[in-house]
């Protein structure tokens, strides 16, 4: 498995050439893209979200792991679709409506694809009714909500409020994060969860994950 | 000294700096870009001090910060005094006002201040106030503040040139010289402290990385690639920022110059360096690609003028502090108590002899914005008794106060420092 280990460490060093040289080698030899994922992709980004918790990574190491995993994935993901395999969920995400700020939520966007998931990513300043067209169109299960200003924060509340008109509510779980976005706040707009770094929100979109299935 | 008596507020705010005790708590409400008032809240408190009517200046377009003018100033009680910036953050002169109207409310911007609304509603302003140019600036419909459009030319990564990051670094003009003397007359009428921000000392601050002030960057100008470049392009970082050193030096030896010590303290940089329950970075990259600058910089006002040093980090940023005071920087603002690990006591009592903290007087993120004027006002009697023992510190909410944020809140504020301060409210 010593290919798997190199593509895993590809991945940990943010090296975005030897991901992607590595991911070209290993489908030429045979490697099942599947496999690829669960055994090199989602471990590695699993360990780069652990040292991010820890502090042993920041934004920088975060965003070329990132980088390496696109790489890889831009790769897989045409052999996945058309092999019809299943991603761990469907995440609709974007940055409120109002708000321009995407860095976090391109982070979330990033480690949730790493985690396994299959992103579709709004934007930033994205309108209800944006995210109440894309979940209709992607049947997501899960819509995630972005806001870096204060004076943002309500349209959070504006987009639930929205899928709940859509009668689509039930259909997803809505998580939400950002600077100034609270657990409590999350409660309060009617979220399913809150996350306070893009590492979390892995763990999160998996436990919602979970509680859908359930 | 020069054995002139100054003005209280003046003293006061001298005094809190050396870490001696002063008479009151100074307050500072609109002095810098990072200690400012949205020109909503400004217009609102005008018409709460029953202030003359007139449209307020927009010095600082990207965030929308409103002019504080000397009415506004003095029922606010206000200590400090800020020599506003001669170009905003989108490249044009603050000179020439003319009327503008965002959201239903009519305010005075620059000559050079020229803007579109896009079909969705978004606008978007261009650098220099140049129509040929691309936008470099947005905001959202129904918005209240700027952001960047990033504007990335295609670079060569095994070719990259220091001085395509180094553009908007320029030699201080005689323009900008007379600039600040002509306000810094000013604001010595005042007779409060003066504060000012003569630019180019920012080491990759991420709100000029895209430049929005230039018709049409070059370098490295996405801000994700910014990020990524501190990890993996550490040689050209440090080839920017030594550049961009030896310019700051040279030019403020031609400052100092020209405006002496007449000035109490200089802004210097606002390189945020922490997020909400982290860093941006750990304390060994600050150490290897900023301190460096960060001390020659200092050295050098300590080691010339009696200017003491402003830095701006909003966040999780006690990691940094004893890097910070090792550069020699003598204040930190924001002061996000509600980030992880940036407890007023435990600030106070480590740094309080060392640092300056100029800002941490309440929670603009949720007390100030969502909370009730009690709230509010519970807060702020905490916080000055906390920071205010031995001086070092100045009052000051944390970071600019947003749009939206209650008037009433913001009066709260100012009267439960003046109830601290035993001064009768206005």
């Amino acid at each position: 498995m010593p290919e798997f280990e190199k593509l895993h460490q590809a991945v940990l060093d943010g090296d975005q050439k030897a991901a992607r040289s590595l991911t070209e080698a290993m489908l030429a030899e045979g490697v099942a893209p599947l496999d690829m994922i669960t055994k090199a992709m989602v471990p590695a980004m699993d360990e780069v979200g652990r040292r991010f918790e820890c502090e042993e990574y920041f934004v920088p190491e975060l965003l070329l792991s990132a980088r390496a995993m696109k790489a890889s994935m831009e790769l897989l993901r045409p052999l996945l679709t058309a092999s019809g395999a299943q991603p761990a969920g469907r995440v609709v995400i974007g940055t409120v409506k109002g708000d321009l700020h995407d860095i976090g939520k391109n982070l979330v966007a990033s480690m949730l694809e790493g985690g396994g998931f299959e992103v579709v990513d709004l934007g930033a300043d994205v309108a209800p009714e944006k995210f109440i067209e894309a979940v209709k169109q992607s049947g997501a299960q899960i819509v995630a909500l972005s806001a870096l200003l204060t004076v943002t924060m309500p349209s959070m509340r504006t987009t639930i409020d929205a899928l709940n008109q859509a009668g689509i509510r039930n259909q997803v779980k809505v998580m939400v994060g950002g600077a100034p976005v609270t657990s409590q706040f999350a409660t309060e707009i009617g979220a399913d969860g809150y996350s306070e770094n893009a590492s979390a929100a892995v763990q999160l979109a998996r436990k919602l994950m979970a509680g859908s299935q359930a | 000294m020069t054995g002139t008596a100054l003005q209280p507020a003046r003293q006061r705010v001298r005094d809190t700096l050396a870490h001696r005790e002063p008479d009151r708590v100074p307050i500072d409400l609109g002095s810098t870009s990072v200690t400012g008032i949205h020109v909503s809240v400004v217009m609102g408190l005008r018409e709460y001090y029953g202030l003359e009517k007139q449209l307020v200046k927009v010095y600082d377009p990207y965030q929308m910060l409103g002019a504080v003018e000397e009415d506004l100033a003095r029922a606010m009680k206000v200590d400090v005094w800020g020599i506003p910036r001669r170009r905003s953050h989108f490249g044009f002169v603050n000179e020439n006002w003319k009327p503008w109207r965002v959201n239903g409310l009519e305010v005075l911007v620059a000559g050079g201040f020229e803007v579109d609304t896009e079909p969705d509603g978004s606008i978007v302003i261009y650098p220099q106030g140049d129509r040929t140019a691309a936008p470099s600036g947005r905001m959202p419909a129904g918005g209240w503040f700027f952001d960047s459009i990033v504007r990335q030319n295609h670079f060569d990564p095994d070719h990259l040139d220091p001085a395509d990051n180094l553009e908007e670094y320029k030699p201080v003009s005689e323009e900008d010289l007379e600039w600040n003397l002509g306000w810094l007359a000013v604001g010595e009428m005042t007779g409060r402290g003066i504060i000012a921000a003569f630019g180019g000392t920012g080491f990759g601050d991420i709100a000029t990385v895209p430049a929005p002030g230039l018709k049409d960057p070059r370098g490295i100008r996405d801000i994700s690639e910014w990020y990524v470049s501190l990890r993996s392009r550490k040689s050209h970082i440090h080839a920017i920022f030594e550049r961009q050193c030896e310019l700051a030096l040279e030019n403020l030896k031609k400052i100092h110059n020209a405006v002496g010590d007449r000035i109490d303290a200089v802004y210097l940089c606002g390189t945020d360096f922490g997020t909400q329950n982290s860093a941006f970075c750990s304390v060994a990259t600050f150490r290897q690609l900023w301190l460096p600058y960060y001390s020659a910089i200092c050295k050098w006002i300590h080691a010339n003028t009696r200017w003491k040093c402003f830095k701006h980090s909003c966040g999780s940023v006690e990691r940094f502090f004893e890097s910070m005071i090792e550069a020699g920087f003598d204040i930190i603002n924001p002061v996000q108590c509600s980030a992880a690990g940036m407890e007023p006591e435990k600030l106070k009592k480590t740094y309080g002899s060392r640092l300056v903290f100029w800002g941490g007087g309440v929670d603009t993120q949720k007390t100030l914005a969502f909370g009730t004027p009690e709230q509010v006002r519970e807060e702020v009697l905490r916080r000055c008794e906390v920071f205010a023992p031995g001086g070092g510190f100045v009052f000051n909410p944390v970071h600019n106060i947003q749009a939206m944020t209650p008037v009433a809140n913001v009066v709260a504020m100012l009267n439960a420092v003046h109830e601290f301060n035993g001064v009768p409210n206005a």
